[in-house]
């Protein structure tokens, strides 16, 4: 022990007055971040930021690059999280009780009904937002080399929120929810189709099986509450979670945000007031793994037009995160989340209908319960997945409808999806289809030839057709991802608005007739 | 990164002030806190201490309830103290049940778990059973209650006139009426309150112990309110007594529902006809699935009820209901009973007596006098005297009460028609169906037309079921000429009954049908053949008898 230390009382006053000090100095050990390096020891320091780079490129910043549709998906689910655990304290995940807590989280719990509004619209928002982000990702041709694995994790991202969309659904046990999970139910019967239509089904009856799997049980009960419970609050979100870390993973890993390769050109000089200008090496050489795989974009290039990450994505990340928020709280203060009559298996809704994201697959499903419920969506996602490794050119990468084609492409695929879909469903709707006009025929032949299938084969030969006009992917890719775009917002909106009892076409709701 | 700051600042303000603004809604604007403010208000100092401001239910496990009514109607909430005369802060009216016990939706429906009035009165969309209308309060019994062996209005009539003629009300309390007098002088006993004395009972030598009073007494009530009573109206005393549950409205509904032959084609409770739908749970009906296109006013169950009633097939297009003519007060008695028809399905072990005793012992709703029964099932269509009825775009409806028919009806007919109907027609065989009549029923009834008719009956036959011997040919140009406008040439009927029907050929003798043919009916468009017209000329008994011959050719089976 030193002569020189000071008693020990006196040390102990001095170290309790230091206290504030000190606890800040060792939960933040860089310092204040008000330099290069204690920006990037902040950033490397830190378990909840170290994910990111330290400097990020001026590109990635600016808000057109991505609107942050992206961080919206994820604090919208951040959010459901947090309302959902607290939701999770009240709800009961059985049908005596599952109607009766949900009236009293509407009626009794403290602010019972304001969070389950702020989960239902968190939700909806991060259903909207995954759709959107995919949109940018895909019009700004992000998701080429080295990004092609990350934006298949972003497709199953996107059919795992729908999941949880759809497996929350059932769980208020009101009418809605009853009938639209059975719904939900026969489309994942509907091989039953193909397999009845070829008499195999007492043999091989995937449909069946895949309905008993998701109800466990032949109709909508408390196995399937139960079991959508589970998958909602446990499953999914955990498999969610884990891919959530590959796909920010992979961001950082791939390079960042995809940036033209003339982003500082197009960018011009640095504002005022930025921090554009390495001033110190940095101590580490936390690149030498990236140096050595020779991927990242610094390899070639000094670190110019680089931000540091903070405060710059700092400030982007929680604004985005107040602005989700704001939306969902101004949502779910003026608007309640749905709650209708308790669940009645004697009382079909007429319409049932699907949650709205499902509608355009219920509209297809109309048509044929195994092409609009299976055999369309199955080829969409796997033809959504394939893009990046069909289309490899390289021209306007990181740009808006860069590359071939461009903006009057897409606007003519726009003009040319729409007038596609808009026509077949006229078509179909003023004049019927095969069965309508010869009540023998196969239902095999339906299954092929339907609406649905005619939608998507003439999106298809429009594809092909602008990958020969413009001898590009790129265009072909704009063409074909343009096309069922806008078909899948028309169905939705058919399937929504226009669909009444018997999925009878009505122009207004005003028009269903009551019973 | 001075957009991201703009974007977190307004963003973050925006959302404070969002949440400011939920909070203070939630904590100062509900309507059950200003409410309970309110009543605190009105409480006295130093008992506002006592009162805390906070929601408030009743929780009945065995009834599904957690009722938080008693939130804002704070008079009727356990252990807080009523302000009687305020419609919030009263306690509740003095019914038979402890409102406790029962909880609030369980009689009045409505949704109990809500805290808001327009919810919670189950005004609103997505809640299916809305609650009574406070007139109809007491169809609420209907939930648990069967009540049995209810009469027809008449006799309700006839039985409240024989109490007041016979000067019970000047002693005893009955829904809120009379008990002035105190038999024993001012400070005598007063005379209990009959209003639920269906439920307690009454002693069965309540007459004898009156009467020996009535004897002993030199003055006062016991002296002059009260008589001897002669046995028949003491019976029909006692037998309105015994419908006096608590629920005064409810059983007169009920009896005019028994007076106007709905059951002959509604069922209720599986007993009933099968024409119409089945009324059951008619009081359950959710206003969100009933079409108000054609009904004026709000869109309630009672207002679409009193809507159809007034005319049927505008609010159920297709309906085979005639327009009965009711007047506005006799809709308003029905629609309380069918508001009362709402029995929910529970343990049998809470079932009160009166439904054990309908749903197990097959017990009957309605009282099997002859009277009654007549009214409850056959008044609708052959009207409340039998006098037959005629209703816009249907045939008319056979009087059955008439004297010349019931002079050549034998009791065999009768019963052989109530029994098995008249397939094809509006008749139901109410012998044969499930939910008809029992044979004693069917008796009943045939005794009640024959009072009808003036006691009316055919003079003993001595001829066989089949003795005419006609000319078919002559029959059957006579049936043309004379009979085929009404009963139409294949006898299927048009004006007239269908001739062609195989239970009236088998039921009816021959004798029936030439004496109809001979005597015709009065009263209906039914001429006697055996006296010249203008039109025609007497037909002689030969002649008859070819007409009747002609018909037993559609007798499939002689």
């Amino acid at each position: 022990m030193s002569q020189a230390s000071p008693p020990a009382l006196p040390r102990l006053v001095a170290n309790l007055r230091a206290l504030p000090r000190a606890f800040w100095e060792t939960a933040f050990r860089s310092g204040r971040p008000t330099t290069d390096r204690t920006r990037s020891a902040f950033v490397f320091g830190n378990v909840f930021y170290h994910l990111h780079s330290t400097r990020v490129h001026r590109w990635s910043l600016r808000w057109p690059t991505t609107w942050g549709l992206g961080l919206i998906t994820f604090w919208s689910f951040m959010l459901t999280v947090v309302t959902g655990i607290l939701l999770m304290f009240y709800y009961m995940p059985y049908p005596e009780g599952a109607y009766e807590s949900m009236k009293d989280i509407h009626f009794v719990v403290p602010t019972g009904r304001f969070v389950r509004n702020l989960h239902r619209w968190a939700c909806n928002l991060m259903v909207v937002a995954v759709f959107l982000h995919m949109a940018r990702v895909f019009y700004t041709a992000a998701y080429r080399k080295p990004r092609e694995f990350n934006w298949v994790a972003g497709i199953l991202l996107m059919a795992l929120t729908l999941g949880l969309a759809f497996t929350g659904y059932l769980l208020p046990w009101d009418q809605l929810a009853y009938w639209a999970i059975t719904i939900g139910a026969n489309i994942a019967q509907s091989p039953r189709e193909v397999t009845d239509a070829l008499g195999v089904t007492h043999i091989f009856d995937p449909g069946g099986l895949q309905k008993l799997l998701l109800l466990g049980s032949e109709e909508v009960g408390k196995e399937a509450l139960l079991r959508f419970y589970l998958l909602h609050i446990m499953i999914l979100p955990l498999i969610l979670v884990a891919l959530l870390a590959v796909h920010f993973w992979r961001i950082r890993k791939d390079g960042g945000l995809a940036r033209p390769d003339d982003a500082d050109q197009r960018l011009g000089p640095p504002l005022p007031g930025t921090y554009p200008v390495f001033t110190e090496q940095p101590k580490k050489t936390y690149q030498l793994a990236a140096i050595v795989r020779g991927r990242t974009p610094q390899v070639n290039q000094g670190p110019e037009n680089t931000l540091p990450t903070m405060p710059h994505v700092f400030y982007a990340e929680v604004g985005v995160l107040m602005f989700t928020i704001f939306i969902c709280v101004l949502l779910a203060v003026f608007w309640d989340a749905p709650l209708k009559e308790l669940a009645n298996p004697q009382i079909p809704e007429n319409p049932a209908k699907a949650p709205w994201y499902f509608l355009g697959l219920q509209e297809l499903v109309s048509f044929s319960a195994f092409m609009g419920g299976i055999g369309i969506p199955t080829l969409s996602v796997i033809a959504l997945a394939l893009i990046p490794y069909l289309d490899r050119e390289r021209d306007g990468t990181g740009l808006w409808l860069g590359g071939p084609g461009g903006v009057s492409l897409f606007w003519g695929s726009v003009a040319f999806g729409l007038a596609a879909v808009i026509g077949i469903e006229a078509f179909a709707i003023q004049f019927g289809w095969l069965r309508g006009w010869w009540p023998d025929v196969p239902q095999l032949l339906i299954t092929s030839i339907n609406p649905g299938t005619v939608l998507v084969l003439i999106y298809f030969l429009y594809s092909v057709w602008v990958v020969r006009r413009y001898n590009s992917t790129r265009a072909g890719a704009i063409a074909v991802f343009t096309c069922f775009l806008c078909g899948f917002i028309v169905l939705t909106i058919i399937g929504t608005y226009l669909r009444g009892p018997n999925w009878e076409f009505y122009w207004s709701q005003a028009n269903w007739p009551v019973h | 990164m001075r957009l991201n700051k703009h974007l977190l600042l307004w963003s973050s303000l925006g959302s404070l002030v969002l949440l400011v603004w939920a909070a203070y809604q939630e904590n100062a604007l509900q309507e059950w806190r200003v409410i309970q403010t309110d009543y605190r208000g009105r409480l006295a100092t130093g008992d506002e201490a006592g009162f805390s401001i906070q929601l408030r239910q009743v929780v009945v496990p065995s009834q599904g309830a957690a009722d938080r009514c008693v939130s804002c109607h704070l008079g009727m909430a356990p252990g807080v103290e009523a302000i009687s005369g305020h419609p919030l802060f009263g306690p509740h009216a003095d019914v038979p049940h402890d409102p406790m016990e029962l909880g609030c939706t369980s009689c009045h429906g409505g949704q109990g778990r809500a805290t808001v009035s327009a919810d919670a009165h189950g005004d609103v969309d997505h809640w299916p059973e809305p609650m009574l209308p406070a007139r109809f309060a007491s169809a609420g019994c209907g939930t648990c209650h069967t009540h049995l062996a209810i009469p027809n209005i008449d006799q309700v009539n006839r039985q409240v006139a024989l109490l007041e003629r016979h000067d019970c009300l000047a002693c005893h309390r009955l829904d809120g009426r009379g008990g002035t007098f105190r038999p024993g002088g001012a400070a005598g006993m007063e005379g209990p309150d009959l209003s639920r004395v269906g439920l307690s009972g009454f002693r069965p030598d309540w007459y004898e112990d009156h009467l020996a009073e009535h004897r002993a007494a030199r003055e006062g009530a016991w002296r002059h309110s009260f008589a001897e009573v002669p046995e028949a109206p003491r019976d029909a005393i006692e037998q309105y007594l015994r419908t006096r549950i608590g629920a005064p409205g409810l059983v007169d509904a009920k009896a005019l529902f028994h007076s106007l032959g709905c059951r002959g084609c509604h069922s209720v409770g599986g007993v009933g006809g099968d024409d119409g739908p089945d009324l059951t749970a008619e009081g359950l009906l959710d206003p969100a699935r009933l079409d108000f296109t054609h009904v004026p006013g709000e869109h309630t169950v009672e207002n679409w009820l009193a809507e159809h009633f007034r005319s049927p097939a505008k609010v159920v297009p297709g309906s085979q209901m005639p327009v009965l003519g009711l007047r506005e007060e006799q809709i308003d008695t029905l629609n309380f009973y069918l508001l009362s028809l709402r029995r929910r399905t529970s343990a049998e072990a809470e079932w009160p007596m009166d439904r054990v005793r309908a749903e197990r012992l097959d017990e009957r709703e309605f009282s099997t006098d002859p009277d009654t029964l007549y009214q409850t099932f056959c008044a609708a269509c052959h009207g409340p005297d039998g006098e037959g009825m005629r209703y816009p775009g249907m045939a008319a409806f056979p009087a059955v009460g008439n004297a010349e028919f019931l002079a050549v009806a034998s009791d065999d007919f009768l019963r052989q028609n109530i029994r098995h109907g008249r397939p094809g027609r509006r008749m139901p065989a109410w012998g044969d169906k499930e939910g008809g009549l029992r044979p004693e029923e069917i008796e009943a009834i045939i005794g009640h037309l024959r009072s009808l008719g003036g006691g009316a009956r055919p003079a003993a036959d001595g001829r066989p079921a089949r003795w005419v011997d006609g000319d078919l040919d002559l029959g059957g140009s006579l049936f043309t000429r004379h009979c085929a406008g009404c009963h139409d040439k294949a006898g299927q009927g048009l004006e007239g009954p269908a001739l062609a029907n195989p239970n009236l050929l088998r039921s009816a003798t021959d004798t029936y049908l030439f004496e109809t043919i001979r005597r015709g009916r009065s009263g209906t468009s039914m001429p006697a053949f055996s006296r010249p017209s203008t039109l025609r000329p007497a037909l002689t008994d030969a002649e008859i008898e070819s007409l009747v011959a002609f018909l037993r050719t559609w007798e499939v089976n002689r």
